[in-house]
């Protein structure tokens, strides 16, 4: 016998399936062919059940079942906690990228108009420029700075708000990394599903393709780390255990997303010994 | 297929994805599909209305748009939901589109839905495309063709494409299936190739 989408088809003889769209899609969901011996179906075989008259009502039956089917699993997918989060992080890290270019450029723009203003010898932040640019220039120029004020004031709020949703999508990891760095290692995974499918050692090296693929190509070295330099525990790490910091923290990244993803909640045993194994290596006081 | 000049088109509703209308039929870019990119530069296989595809890789529906306008139906499939989304909105203007959200790798969870189809189209971004081909034949009628769009640098990056080229067309030949045309689609899409093959009777 052969489940199709419609009925069951075997031995001369169909069994219709009644149900709504939803109960076909149930039954699209569970039913699975054998492909060893699958026979393909035959829409006749659909007219012979009395699921409809003829081809044209056959495909349309169909398709209507096929798009509301495909509607559901897209909504299951988006629905998923870090679907937001991903869309979230990455906008972070645009805004970042623009407000950095705009003030490089309005920077330029004032350079013109004051020909005797250099950065030089001045630790002016880019903001407080920016803030400067604002209040003193006329016409687009302080609109410009304007902008980039706004932007940053943006930017810092929706930190807040990808931490904050980081904390409640991935406890572990967050707890391990922080918020930010926890949620850009989500959105170069792609998921949270894809993040904990991944074994430490590529965790270790996300974010550093280029590095990565030039080590796989040529004989260059391979990379150390990634996004989770961003991390202080590494950065700060001296440079003789840097990478070796950078392997066990990616590791227990890698445990802490498995746990995010099946459980989603925080377990503070596992978070300590996590913590304690890091700081040991940080120190550089094991073999 | 219809051709105007050396411009290939087909007939449709237009205005899927902006594409140019010329005559009352819809432009069929090679730079932007590769099956149009294979009838430029090869012969690929003609589209009929009598014909039924199976359209591994469906994407955003743009190719599939064009192959509906020649054929009676097209089962595409496709797995990622960003894509998925502007493929229900085109299959919702066609009668003749069904869209499939399911893992072209895995055919035992969308074999309840699909007919047995005259010709194979795939083009999806994945290390092991000849395999996924291979299992998707099974719904492929004996003397059905099988387009495979090789996306080499999707196989693997370090390896050189012709390489890749040839891995591929030896796991299809060990498979049973008569090659019957290889192409690159240069100048329209670098690293490349298009294989046709026919499911010979067993």
């Amino acid at each position: 016998m052969q489940s199709y989408w419609f009925g069951d088809v075997g031995e001369g003889c169909c069994t219709l399936f009644t149900g709504d769209t939803n109960a076909i899609i149930d039954r699209i969901r569970s039913i699975s062919a054998r492909m060893e011996s699958f026979i393909p179906l035959e829409w006749e075989q659909a007219v012979q059940c009395g699921a409809c008259r003829d081809r044209s009502e056959y495909l349309a039956l169909l398709q209507a079942v096929c798009i509301a089917a495909a509607e559901r699993s897209i909504r299951e997918q988006y629905s998923r906690k870090d679907a937001e989060l991903l869309q979230m992080v990455r906008t972070l890290d645009e805004i970042d990228t623009v407000i950095n270019l705009l003030s490089e450029r309005a920077a330029e723009w004032y350079l013109v108009r004051h020909p005797s203003f250099s950065r030089k010898y001045r630790r002016t932040p880019a903001h407080i420029l920016v803030k400067a640019m604002h209040e003193k220039s006329r016409g687009a120029l302080g609109r410009i700075a304007g902008v980039i004020e706004q932007l940053s004031e943006t930017r810092t709020t929706l930190a807040k708000e990808v931490s904050a949703r980081a904390n409640d999508v991935m406890p572990n990891t967050s707890a391990l990394i922080g918020g930010l760095v926890a949620a850009r290692l989500l959105s170069h995974a792609g998921g949270l599903l894809l993040l904990s499918r991944m074994p430490g050692s590529a965790i270790q090296v996300l974010g550093a393709r280029t590095a990565l693929f030039a080590h796989l190509k040529t004989r260059s070295p391979c990379p150390k780390h990634g996004i989770i330099f961003q991390h202080r525990r590494v950065h700060n790490a001296p440079r003789n255990v840097r990478g070796k910091v950078a392997r066990v923290l990616a590791g227990k990244i890698a445990i802490a997303a498995r746990l995010d993803y099946f459980r989603g909640v925080a377990d503070s045993d596992f978070l300590e010994a996590a913590q304690e194994r890091i700081e040991t290596v940080g120190k550089g006081n094991e073999p | 297929m219809i051709w105007i000049g050396n411009v290939l088109v087909s007939q449709g509703e237009g205005g899927v994805y902006h594409e140019r209308i010329l005559g009352g039929f819809r432009v069929w870019d090679p730079y932007r599909s590769k099956l149009s990119a294979l009838y430029h530069v090869g012969t690929g296989v003609e589209l009929t209305p009598k014909i039924r595809v199976l359209y591994l890789g469906a994407a955003n529906g743009t190719t599939v748009s064009h192959v509906a306008d020649y054929v009676d139906a097209v089962y595409a499939v496709e797995f990622a939901p960003r894509p998925m989304q502007d493929l229900l909105e085109v299959s919702r203007r066609r009668k003749n589109i069904i869209p499939i959200m399911a893992d072209a790798a895995r055919p035992d969870r969308y074999a309840p839905l699909v007919e047995e189809v005259d010709l194979l189209y795939q083009d999806v971004a994945q290390p092991e495309q000849a395999d996924i081909a291979l299992q998707n034949c099974s719904f492929l009628k004996t003397g059905g063709m099988l387009v495979l769009m090789l996306k080499t640098r999707s196989v693997d990056v370090r390896k050189e494409p012709i390489e890749v080229f040839h891995d591929t067309l030896e796991v299809l030949i060990s498979a049973g299936l008569i090659v019957q045309e290889c192409v690159w689609l240069t100048p329209y899409h670098h690293d490349h190739a298009a294989i046709v093959c026919m499911k010979p009777a067993v």
